[in-house]
């Protein structure tokens, strides 16, 4: 292959063409940065780290959602390849589209550690307790780099603006396993509407395009059950885990430094 | 920007499964099979409501029914094979749903990778109920369209 | 802060007790449904024209009655909360939202009305 066709969606409905040199191992990301350098310094699109870990480049390949940087120009095996910004959102300019509304709903699951005992979260200079096959229950969603490729996979935000998402329900489950977090009926509260986790239907779209394997179909399915079991089974949160050690109070009279912390082995 | 138009495709591009997963089709067939179930079920319903009129008034649905020509049994096949799909399917989704089956545990993720709620458990399911439906389907065919194979 | 959509549909119910009823609906539904298939299947030892006949349908509604009760009620409510799903995800009303509850309501209630005088007039 010596020269690529690159045929990209530009605003107002426009569709534009790039006769771009081929290299071996070039990504489209590096072809659209080869266009915006040589051809057209107009081009919009969206780049940061260039190796698939901050997210930003996410867009509509070939009818598929992807991240630029992590897709071979070569794995087409075709001289044109179309790119079009990410379904599902609207379009600021070019590939580059409004995610807003997409971290909006991702805030809107809380997804941070839910304390009952805010001062003790605040104040401790201890650890909370979790073991690493505690762990493992919820790591796999951890590893989310915010891409909103599923957003833009899912038929059902494809239809409802107003569907929490795949992204947002995953990461709620993924608090709700920690077994730090207290604040799993809260969560189970925020998820059980009407266009909450009960408007997936398992297209499993999310987990086909997601680059970093967070799978977020399972982790949806996860929730559902973690809903069901509030509502059918009644269960109701677990205090979440302990400080290790034990929390010592700290003073704040000037000077007085807290203890120093005792590995359990020699006298410190 | 109201808040309507910020994400939103529409219906078709929600119902349009080209270049993506096998889990993607099956939504898209059990969405529109399940339509099709709705619209025939408020029909049958008052098409039997018939039966209460007496004979006669059921001979008058029948031929009313008759008159549709070829249309009439092509349509009850149509409709035997959503029956046949949307069962089949619901029940996949059901146990996906519900019980977490076919999902996998949560893992950890190592290149290249592969999401465990599409793996070899759930495709086996998929590929399972569609070829008892084709199969099922077929045999209705035999003997709703050709009229053979009374037992 | 954005907030998720709390308006939960205008329904009185939390929404996971809507999708109980359509599993549950749905799981009988297969069974019932299987059977009243069979009625009109090669197993029946009859040609289909045969089993659409007057006598075969009203003794069928005789006899099982129970199950076509059954029948009637898991595939009206699973069918209409399945295009309740849908009405919500494409409409997807905030405001009024109960009005679509309502109105499937109705439309269950019709439907089940004509299915019941059936079931009791002919059985």
């Amino acid at each position: 292959m010596e020269n690529i066709r690159l045929e990209i969606s530009r605003s107002g409905g426009k569709r534009a063409s790039y006769d771009v040199k081929y290299r071996k191992g070039m990504t489209i990301l590096d072809a659209l940065t080869e266009v915006r350098e040589r051809q057209d310094s107009s081009l919009g699109y969206r780049h940061s780290c260039r190796m698939g870990i901050c997210g930003s480049c996410g867009m509509t390949i070939e009818g598929r959602p992807m991240l630029a940087c992590q897709t071979q120009v070569s794995s087409f095996n075709k001289g044109t390849i179309y790119i079009e910004p990410l379904h599902n959102m609207v379009v600021i300019r070019d590939l580059v589209v409004d995610i807003i509304p997409f971290f909006d709903l991702h805030r809107s699951v809380r997804p941070y550690l839910i304390r009952n005992d805010i001062k003790e979260r605040d104040t401790s200079d201890r650890e909370y307790r979790v073991l690493s096959e505690e762990v493992r229950k919820f790591l796999q969603f951890d590893y989310c780099i915010m891409c909103a490729l599923c957003y833009a996979a899912c038929p059902t935000v494809a239809l409802d603006p107003f569907y929490t998402g795949p992204q947002a329900v995953a990461q709620a489950y993924r608090y709700m396993a920690d077994p730090r977090d207290e604040g799993w009926e809260k969560r189970v509260d925020l998820l059980d509407t009407s266009h909450g986790v009960w408007r997936c239907h398992m297209a499993g779209a999310c987990s086909f395009v997601c680059p970093k394997d967070v799978d977020p179909a399972k982790a949806v399915q996860l929730a559902r059950m973690e809903v069901l079991k509030k509502r059918i089974l009644r269960r109701r949160g677990k205090e979440g885990s302990r400080l290790v050690p034990p929390h010592v109070a700290v003073t704040a009279k000037e000077g007085v430094k807290p203890p120093p912390f005792d590995f359990g082995g020699a006298k410190s | 920007m109201k808040r309507d138009k910020r994400f939103k495709s529409g219906l078709i591009p929600s119902l349009n499964p080209v270049r993506f997963n096998l889990e993607r089709w099956s939504y898209t067939v059990h969405r529109i099979t399940g339509v099709i179930l709705v619209g025939y079920l408020m029909a049958h319903i008052f098409e039997t409501f018939q039966l209460g009129g007496g004979a006669a008034a059921w001979a008058n649905t029948m031929a009313a029914l008759h008159s549709l020509g070829p249309l009439e049994l092509v349509g009850l096949w149509i409709v035997a094979g959503s029956a046949f799909y949307h069962g089949g399917n619901g029940i996949r989704l059901l146990l996906n749903e519900a019980f977490g089956r076919f999902m996998g545990k949560p893992i950890l993720p190592v290149y290249p990778y592969s999401p465990t709620s599409l793996g070899k458990n759930q495709k086996i399911a998929v590929w399972t109920i569609t070829g008892v439906v084709l199969a099922l389907w077929v045999w209705a065919a035999v003997y709703l369209l050709a009229g053979v194979g009374v037992i | 802060m954005a907030e998720p959509a709390k308006v939960n549909g205008g329904s009185l119910v939390k929404e996971s007790w809507n999708m109980v009823v359509t599993y549950v609906t749905g799981a009988i539904l297969v069974f019932v449904l299987t059977f009243h298939l069979l009625l009109h299947s090669p197993l029946a030892g009859k040609a289909f024209d045969a089993t659409l006949s007057f006598g075969y349908a009203t003794g069928n509604l005789t006899y099982y009655q129970v199950i076509f009760g059954f029948l009637l009620f898991a595939a009206v409510i699973h069918g209409f909360n399945g295009l309740r799903t849908i009405a919500i995800e494409w409409l997807h009303p905030t405001r009024r939202a109960w009005l679509l509850n309502v109105f499937v309501f109705l439309l269950m209630a019709f439907f089940l009305a004509v299915g019941t005088v059936t079931l009791v007039v002919v059985g």
